[in-house]
């Protein structure tokens, strides 16, 4: 097999060192939030994960486009490693925003836009992989997954608008959440550990995402040695 | 010789015409569809003891409901005897443009759908005695109908073609429908509550959008779908 | 002004669950890793040994 790429190396250790550095900002460094008081520390984490769900979201629908035009199944593994790695990530997110829900609106799931779309899209991202375990022949598993990410891709935005115009006959909730937000002006501390919690997890999200492009050409290797094997 | 293929107009009514024959003499997907759709009416009557009260707020929901799972078995069934029978085998060596089986099985779906909804109406309004017979509840119908066929057609034809195919038609299709399932309801519930048609433009127009897009989007796509 | 709350029970749990599920991806990227590679080994085994069963 071949040797680990120094490159990833490199960025291997460099995601391990950037997840401790805003770990560090966000539980130290950034001053306590007033009126929710320290479950607000999640939120750098929160945003982080959502940033890198999101960012795999587009990647994954733009890698299932090109698949499409060019039929090349490297397009396809990308597809695959992307979408993998932000269902991870926007479970954390979801998790992080429940959990920093509880105390600050006193529930753990409000059905406000935001949070209503963020499931849709985790379910989609399920239904991506349920569908790819269906599939057999790799070649249609490939065309598959790639028009279901188009087709997610396409639909989680106007999912967004609609859930925002359908709520908005209850002004509480969004009323409330918005209010909430309004208060939580960020002080340049809490910036530094915003933005360098940003920087983090696309770090860490582009390590991941190399690792399982790795794993994915592997299993190419593999299903052609069977074949091989099997002639 | 050279034999020129048929239109793209005429292939697609050539293959709506084919299932509605079908369908007419065989009434299988139909019946499904409404004894289906009139238990889960029966079902949701008891889970939320629809008194007068509880009814005005929820009829939409009870609808579109009621019309998205009576959808995807209809999609299913309409799609798995294609493949069983070997007709779509039959239909792609056919010298027809692909999009004209899209286009004509999405439009047999669509009527499908409509003659359920034509049906399941009237009896919801007599058992509630509520008025759904109005023409822009009608139009709204009608609007989320084809947004739900056009991406359901496109997500169906994937199902059948894999191993799991009975249980992932919903699993796909629903949360890909949300916003045309949501958009749809939001507008049918605005009309039953006596809205002014200028309060639910911002939904109708969503529908159509949806509409549109999924529409382009699924057609373009459809080819990647069928193809060996 | 209110005092602030103390919500440091759940800022634990957060951190501690953002830290367990990436920890349990990591975990399953190296135990998919070691199986294909075992996959990889044993399947390019039985590819040299294949040709000494033909020739016999």
């Amino acid at each position: 097999m071949q040797a680990k790429p120094t490159a990833l190396k490199v960025l291997d250790i460099a995601s391990i060192l950037v997840l401790a550095i805003s770990t560090y900002l966000a539980l130290f460094f950034a001053p306590t939030e007033l009126v929710m008081g320290a479950v607000q520390r999640v939120f750098y984490f929160h945003i982080g994960t959502a940033w890198v769900g999101l960012l795999g979201f587009i990647l994954a629908a733009g890698s299932g486009i090109i698949y499409l035009i060019t039929k090349d199944m490297k397009w396809d593994r990308f597809e695959v490693a992307a979408v993998e790695v932000s269902t991870v990530f926007f479970f954390l997110t979801i998790v992080l925003g429940s959990i920093w829900a509880r105390p600050a609106w006193n529930t753990w799931w409000t059905w406000d836009p935001r949070l209503t779309t963020a499931a849709i899209t985790e379910l989609i991202y399920i239904a991506y992989f349920m569908l790819r375990q269906g599939i057999d022949d790799p070649e249609r598993r490939a065309r598959f997954g790639a028009v279901y990410t188009l087709l997610g891709g396409v639909s989680a935005p106007v999912t967004f608008m609609v859930i925002r115009l359908f709520r908005s006959i209850h002004p509480v909730v969004i009323g409330a959440a918005n209010a909430n937000q309004e208060k939580m002006s960020m002080t340049p501390d809490m910036r530094v550990a915003f933005f360098f919690a940003l920087f983090a997890f696309t770090v860490i999200f582009i390590d991941l995402i190399w690792h399982r492009l790795r794993l994915g050409n592997m299993e190419e290797k593999v299903e052609q040695l069977k074949l091989k094997v099997s002639m | 010789m050279k034999r020129s293929s048929p239109s793209l107009l005429k292939a697609t009514l050539a293959i709506v015409q084919k299932d509605l024959a079908a369908e007419f003499r065989s009434r299988e997907l139909i019946s499904a569809m409404l004894v289906f759709s009139l238990l889960v009416i029966l079902i949701f009557n008891f889970a939320l003891e629809l008194d007068i009260k509880v009814r005005q707020s929820v009829t939409a929901g009870v609808l579109w409901t009621t019309f998205a799972f009576a959808g995807t078995l209809g999609l299913n069934r309409s799609m798995s005897v294609e493949k069983d029978r070997g007709c779509i085998d039959g239909l792609l060596l056919a010298p027809v443009d692909r999009s004209a089986i899209y286009f004509g099985k999405a439009i047999s779906n669509l009527a499908f759908m409509l003659i359920v909804e034509a049906i399941v109406l009237p009896v919801y309004s007599m058992l509630y005695n509520v008025n759904l017979f109005r023409l822009d509840l009608l139009g709204v119908i009608l609007l989320g109908s084809i947004g739900y066929t056009a991406v359901g057609t496109l997500l169906s034809a994937m199902a059948v073609q894999t191993r799991t195919r009975d249980v992932l038609l919903p699993i796909l299709l629903f949360p890909i429908a949300v916003p045309v399932l949501l958009a749809s309801v939001k507008a049918s519930n605005g009309l039953l509550a006596g809205a002014e048609f200028a309060e639910v433009l911002t939904p109708l127009n969503i529908l159509i959008v949806y509409d549109i897009v999924f529409i382009a989007v699924a057609f373009m796509v459809f080819d990647f779908v069928v193809e060996e | 002004m209110e005092p602030t709350p103390d919500t440091s029970v759940y800022m634990i749990a957060g951190f501690a669950i953002s830290f367990i599920t990436m920890g349990i991806y990591v975990a399953s990227l190296y135990i998919r890793n070691n199986n294909i590679l075992r996959d990889i080994e044993t399947l390019e085994s039985m590819q040299t040994d294949k040709p000494k069963a033909t020739k016999k």
